[in-house]
């Protein structure tokens, strides 16, 4: 790149001003604004990949420095984007709880970040599959619910099995997640769209009792109705014998699933990663 | 002809005033068009965006300068005033908007150009004009000067026109080394492998991939044109159309052939973005031989990164990211 080398020592050596901002801002190093660049690539990661990205990022601009802790890290970065109306973002998978990190703009209040990837009638579909899937009770809404709706879509006639494969493209693109026939919404979703589904809809939204974020999947006390994610049951009741709701003191009637441990993940990843990557990967 | 250019925003100048405050060369290709054809192409998608595609990037009606600040509020007379927008030519020149505005305008812009490059999207100024800055065009210098600020100083991008004629920007990495960052965490990153295998063969080969000869790789890893894969989907959409959308590949008939064969070559963006020496790379982690297995093709990297090497001295040679996992 063409920059004075007095350019680029200024860019690592000083602290830089945020935009118009104030407060404690964070010192923004090649280190980090590599890390922003990719994270921002990526899309989603789950938290194993930050790590190795993290450390990718400190191996490439600064091997002598002691590298920081993620969460110290990530703070440090969004002082920084504060005044950028973006962060990074933390959130967690529904099913089995594992941590996911996304760089989210807090400004927009819409699917803008889908809008530019997808058509007018492909949009309101995804709409009308997300508006099923918040009212649901599971969390989850059937294909077929879905396809019935084709008829009311905005924009261009959309035949049905356009519409399957327009589903197959949100699958894809990390939107939504298939599971034997019924749609749910991705982690990434969540994160991103979170605040927009909240004020969206206010009275069909459901909110978890233990870490008042928003809730799609989870599971639910039959006497006074609140709910929690799994994840969050499984910290919350992971060493009580006897689960009790924390709302009405009923018995907690569910199963309780076991809490993410990264440990035992990557244990795992790591004998699948030693073989070749693409063939890993077939079915 | 000359009036309406002085009104509109000339995205040449726009990117070498953002371009000169971060001290990076303007990757201008030839000689400037005259101001009067800039103008004239400007002056076509300048008509008000209709059809909601709901990006809540469009523009606030011409009152909305009263509201201050607040993004929400902002959002909503988005919303609310794209339906009647005012056509922008008929317009006398509005009083200038407060500055918190055109620092909401350089986020907003900010934002969308992060997302364009993430879904490896062509970032088009028209579109930047027709979908963000909308009736701040007048300011969309200065709009544009200070996203490349913001990129540059949190990202370590630099916001490049690249192509004066067909108005194209791109976002390039500031940062030293360059290298392939993608492929660093390539093993969770299935697209750019099966990209890459593509590359590969049709760099070994010398000349273009037949259709059939990528599909009997494809095989190998269980991919087939009409079987959906769990992680890629419709494959063979992805690669004839995806990946040819995104340059990365070219997809062509093959000419006098019949029945029609088509075959694969390397995109303009693959040229750019991925070295000789990062598929031989590839090549040797994927095949677990050494790269001067293919003595030719090794040759040829070789002579590649020489010339690059020449070419910018200050460059740090690539390390084999490739071989990150």
């Amino acid at each position: 790149m063409e920059e004075g080398r007095a350019e680029r020592r200024r860019r690592t050596e000083a602290p830089s001003h945020p935009q118009g901002g104030t407060g404690r801002a964070g010192v923004m190093t090649d280190v980090h604004r590599r890390f922003l660049q990719l994270l921002m690539t990526h899309g989603v990661l789950e938290e194993w990949d930050v790590r190795h990205l993290q450390k990718h990022c400190y191996r490439v601009h600064d091997r002598t420095a002691t590298m920081e802790a993620l969460e110290d890290f990530i703070n440090n970065i969004n002082s920084v984007l504060e005044s950028l109306y973006i962060e990074i973002k933390k959130g967690a998978t529904e099913d089995d709880g594992r941590p996911v990190y996304a760089l989210v703009n807090l400004a927009t209040t819409s699917i803008s970040k889908m809008a530019s990837d997808f058509a007018e009638n492909e949009l309101d579909l995804f709409r009308k599959a997300l508006e099923l899937i918040i009212d649901s009770e599971t969390g989850f809404a059937s294909s077929t619910n879905i396809l019935n709706l084709v008829d009311q879509l905005k924009g261009k006639k959309m035949r049905k099995k356009e519409a399957e494969q327009v589903l197959q493209k949100f699958v894809q693109n990390k939107w939504l997640i298939e599971k034997e026939g019924e749609f749910t919404l991705h982690s990434r979703a969540i994160l991103e769209m979170e605040q927009y589904i909240r004020e969206t809809y206010p009275d069909a939204v459901k909110i978890c009792n233990i870490c008042h974020s928003l809730l799609i999947q989870g599971q639910s006390c039959e006497t006074c109705g609140i709910r929690m994610h799994l994840p969050c049951t499984a910290k919350y009741f992971q060493s009580s014998p006897e689960p009790r709701c924390p709302h009405c003191n009923d018995y907690w009637p569910h199963e309780i699933p076991e809490v993410f441990d990264p440990e035992k993940e990557r244990e795992a990843g790591t004998s699948r990663a030693s073989k070749r990557s693409l063939r890993s990967r077939q079915h | 002809m000359s009036e309406q250019s002085k009104d509109v925003c000339d995205p040449n100048s726009a990117a070498e005033a953002s371009n000169s405050e971060v001290h990076s060369s303007l990757g201008v290709p030839g000689g400037l068009s005259p101001p009067a054809s800039q103008a004239a192409t400007l002056a076509g998608p300048e008509s008000p965006p209709l059809g909601p595609t709901d990006a809540p990037l469009a523009s606030p009606p011409p009152q909305a300068p009263s509201e201050e600040g607040d993004p929400k509020a902002l959002q909503q007379a988005a919303e609310e005033g794209r339906a009647h927008q005012a056509p922008s030519a008929a317009q006398p020149s509005p009083a200038p908007p407060a500055p918190a505005q055109l620092v909401q305008k350089a986020h907003e812009l900010m934002w969308y150009v992060l997302v364009k490059d993430q879904k490896r999207m062509i970032i088009w100024f028209p579109d930047m004009v027709k979908d963000v800055i909308g009736s701040y065009k007048k300011w969309c210098r200065s709009i544009l000067r200070r996203t490349s600020l913001i990129l540059a100083r949190v990202f370590g991008l630099h916001l490049r026109l690249t192509s004066l004629h067909t108005m194209e920007f791109s976002l390039v990495k500031a940062l030293e080394p360059e290298e392939l960052d993608r492929v660093a965490l390539s093993n969770r990153m299935p697209m750019t492998g099966l990209l890459l295998m593509i590359l590969s063969l049709i760099y070994v080969k010398g000349r273009g991939a037949r259709e059939s000869a990528v599909w009997n790789v494809l095989r190998i890893l269980g991919l087939r044109p009409w079987k959906k894969h769990s992680t890629f989907g419709d494959v063979r959409k992805l690669i004839t159309e995806e990946f040819v959308q995104q340059n990365y590949l070219k997809y062509q008939r093959v000419p006098h052939v019949e029945p029609p064969e088509y075959e694969f070559f390397w995109g303009s963006r693959a040229s750019r973005e991925i070295t000789k020496m990062q598929i031989m790379e590839f090549l040797a982690r994927v095949f677990k031989k050494d790269p001067q297995a293919w003595p030719s093709r090794y040759r040829e990297a070789l002579e590649e990164a020489r010339a690059l090497r020449e070419a910018d001295p200050t460059a740090h040679c690539p390390r084999s990211s490739v071989s990150e996992d």
